[in-house]
C-alpha cells in the first residue's frame, strides 16, 4: 500500500510537474530584476541595450553560418573594438524562429563542437558592432587550432601592437596594430614544450604586462607556470609546478598585473583560487573560493575576476577582499555562459566575451549607476602618430 | 722586404685558413655520419609492457596505448600501425626529414561523434631519440619521443585536447 502511494505520487509529480513548474527560460526571465544587487543581480549596474550586438554578427556573419566560441574581447576606445572569434559554426538545416544567432541557444557548448571554420578569426568592430576590420589575412594560422584564445593591447605601448594568444597552437602573436604585419610569434608553432620549456608553451592562455613593457604569459591549461619576458619577448624566468601548494597551479588560466609594489595576480583556475607573487615569481598570498577563467585590472586598481563556477563578475581590492559582484548562468540577454574574456572601454561600457554561450555581448552603465561597481578599463598610451 | 714579409705571411695565414676548414668540413662529416649510424632503428612488432602513470588513461581512445604497435623504419620514413590513434587500429606516415604529411582522415572529436578531418605529423631527431608531433584538426594533439634501450621501446607521450592534458612513459618489448 505504501508503495502503492508512492508509485501515484511519482506518477502525479511526472504528469504534472511539467505543466506546473515553470520552464528554465521563463524561470530567468521572471528573475530579471535590473535595480537590485546581490546573488539574483544578473546585470549589476549595467544593462544591453542592444542583445543583437554586434550588428556583424546578426543575423549571420554569412548564409547558414553564425560567429563561434568568443574566445576574447579587447575595447581599445568605445569604437575600436577586438573581437577574437574561434572560428564559424555551420548551423542546423532548421532552426527556430526565436533564434536569437548564438551557439549557446542549442545548449550545446560551442567551444569545440561541432568543428568550426576558421574565418573572421580576428575582427575588429565600432561600437554600433558594425564592421571595421576582418584580419582575414591570419586566419589561416588558426587553422590547426580552436582559434584566438584571447586578445589584447598593452596599457603601456604608445604603438598599440595586438596580441593575440592561441592556446591549441602554442604560441602567442604579436601583429602591427592595424594587423598588416605579424611582428612576432612567442613559442613553437604546434610544439608544446614542458614546464621547464624556455622556447615554447604548452596552451598558454592569458598575457598582462608591468609599465616598462615586461610581461607574464599564463602557461596554461598544458603547463603549471608563470612565464615572464622582457619587453622584446626574451624570457626571464618562470616559476610553477603542478600541485596544490602555494606557487603550485593547475591550470593557470588567467593573470593580471598591478598595484604598487607591482603584483602579479594568477586565476589558478583548477584548484579555485587567485595567488598573488611579487614580479620575480614570489608566492605573497592566495584567494580561496574563485575559479576564475579570465581576470582584467581596472583602472582603479582592483582585480576583477570572471568565475567559471558561478558565473559571475567579482570586484577584489588588491588585498583579496571581494567588494562587488554580478552576473548569473544563462543563455538569455545579459547572461552569460563561460565568460573568458572582459573589457572596458573610455565610455564605461562593458564586453563580455562567451566562450560557450558563442557570442560577445555589450553591457551599458544604466543611469546613475554606482560608479564604485562598473569595470573602468586602463587606460592606453596615446598612440605614437595620433590614432587610426 | 716587409711587403714580401708581408705577402708570404698572408700566403701563410690564408693556407692555414684553408686547412682548419678543411679540417672542420671533415670532422662535421664524420660527426653527421656518426650521428646519422648511432640513431636507432625502430622497425618490429612491440608489445606493450607497462606506463607511468598506471593505467594511463588518454580519453576517446586518443593516446591509449595500443597492446601493439607494428613500426617500420626506412631511410626517410618510420610508419606506426596502431590503435593510439583512436578505436580503430591506423597507419600513420611520419617523414624524418622534418617535412609534414598531410592527409583526410575519421577521428573521434571530443564529443565522441565521428568525423572526416585533417591529419598532420611531424618528426625530428634529437640525438638518439626521435620526436613525433601527430595533429588533427578534431583537436587532438600528441607527442611521443621514442627511443631505444636494451631491447625496450620506451614512448615519452604527452598529450593535448581541450580537455585535460596527459603525460605517461609507455614501455614496449620486441614480440612478434
Amino acid at each position: 500500500m505504501h508503495r502503492l502511494r508512492l508509485s501515484l505520487f511519482a506518477f502525479l509529480l511526472v504528469v504534472l510537474g511539467f505543466e506546473l513548474l515553470p520552464s528554465a527560460a521563463s524561470m530567468q526571465q521572471s528573475r530579471v530584476d535590473p535595480a537590485k544587487g546581490g546573488v539574483g543581480d544578473i546585470t549589476g549596474p549595467y544593462e544591453v541595450p542592444d542583445p543583437k550586438w554586434p550588428e556583424w554578427a546578426h543575423p549571420y556573419p554569412k548564409p547558414g553560418y553564425i560567429w563561434g566560441s568568443q574566445g576574447g574581447v579587447f575595447a581599445e576606445s568605445p569604437n575600436r573594438i577586438y573581437l577574437a572569434n574561434r572560428g564559424e559554426l555551420k548551423l542546423p538545416e532548421r532552426v527556430p524562429p526565436n533564434f536569437p544567432g548564438n551557439w549557446g541557444f542549442f545548449n550545446q557548448q560551442a567551444a569545440t563542437q561541432p568543428i568550426a571554420n576558421m574565418v573572421n578569426c580576428i575582427v575588429v568592430v565600432d561600437g554600433n558592432g558594425k564592421l571595421i576590420e576582418a584580419w582575414n589575412q591570419w586566419d589561416k594560422l588558426f587553422e590547426w587550432g580552436r582559434g584566438p584564445h584571447q586578445v589584447y593591447i598593452s596599457p603601456y605601448d604608445p604603438e598599440r601592437h595586438v596580441w593575440v594568444v592561441d592556446d591549441m597552437r602554442h604560441v602567442v602573436y604579436k601583429f602591427t596594430h592595424d594587423g598588416k604585419r605579424l611582428v612576432q610569434t612567442l613559442g613553437v608553432l604546434d610544439e608544446f614544450g614542458d614546464n621547464d620549456d624556455l622556447t615554447r608553451f604548452r596552451r598558454p592562455t592569458m598575457i598582462d604586462w608591468l609599465p616598462d613593457g615586461t610581461f607574464f604569459v599564463a602557461d596554461g591549461y598544458g603547463n603549471t607556470r608563470v612565464v615572464k619576458f622582457n619587453k622584446d619577448g626574451k624570457p626571464l624566468l618562470k616559476w610553477g609546478t603542478r600541485g596544490t601548494g602555494p606557487g603550485q597551479f593547475n591550470t593557470p588560466h588567467g593573470i593580471a598585473v598591478g598595484g604598487s609594489p607591482a603584483r602579479v595576480f594568477v586565476s589558478d583556475r583548477g584548484n579555485r583560487r587567485i595567488q598573488v607573487f611579487d614580479v620575480n615569481g614570489n608566492f605573497l598570498d592566495e584567494w580561496p573560493g574563485i575559479a576564475p577563467h579570465s581576470m582584467m585590472m581596472s583602472a582603479d586598481e582592483h582585480v576583477w575576476a570572471v568565475d567559471s563556477i558561478s558565473d559571475r563578475i567579482v570586484k577584489f581590492d588588491l588585498s583579496g577582499h571581494a567588494e562587488y559582484s554580478f552576473g548569473q548562468f544563462g543563455t538569455r540577454p545579459g547572461y552569460t555562459w563561460a565568460m573568458h574574456q572582459i573589457s572596458a572601454d573610455q565610455d564605461g561600457n562593458l564586453f563580455i566575451a562567451e566562450v560557450f554561450g558563442g557570442r560577445t555581448q555589450k553591457y551599458r552603465p544604466r543611469p546613475g549607476a554606482d560608479p564604485t561597481q562598473l569595470v573602468r578599463g586602463r587606460s592606453l598610451m596615446p598612440m605614437a602618430g595620433g590614432t587610426r | 722586404m716587409t711587403i714580401r714579409s708581408t705577402s708570404t705571411c698572408a700566403r701563410a695565414h690564408a693556407h692555414a685558413r684553408a686547412c682548419a676548414l678543411l679540417v672542420t668540413l671533415s670532422l662535421s662529416l664524420v660527426s653527421v655520419v656518426a650521428t646519422a649510424q648511432q640513431r636507432p632503428n625502430f622497425t618490429g612488432t612491440w608489445k606493450y609492457v607497462s606506463s607511468t602513470p598506471p593505467n594511463y588513461p588518454g580519453s576517446n581512445g586518443w593516446g591509449v596505448p595500443s597492446p601493439t604497435v607494428v613500426l617500420t623504419q626506412t631511410g626517410n620514413e618510420l610508419t606506426i600501425e596502431s590503435g593510439q590513434f583512436g578505436a580503430t587500429p591506423m597507419k600513420v606516415v611520419y617523414k624524418l626529414d622534418g617535412t609534414d604529411t598531410i592527409w583526410d582522415g575519421t577521428s573521434s572529436s571530443q564529443s565522441g561523434s565521428t568525423a572526416v578531418v585533417k591529419w598532420r605529423t611531424k618528426a625530428s631527431w634529437d640525438g638518439n631519440r626521435l620526436v613525433l608531433y601527430t595533429w588533427n584538426t578534431a583537436l587532438n594533439q600528441m607527442r611521443d619521443i621514442m627511443s631505444l634501450s636494451g631491447g625496450q621501446l620506451t614512448i615519452v607521450r604527452a598529450t593535448e585536447q581541450p580537455g585535460p592534458s596527459t603525460n605517461a612513459t609507455l614501455t614496449y618489448t620486441k614480440g612478434s
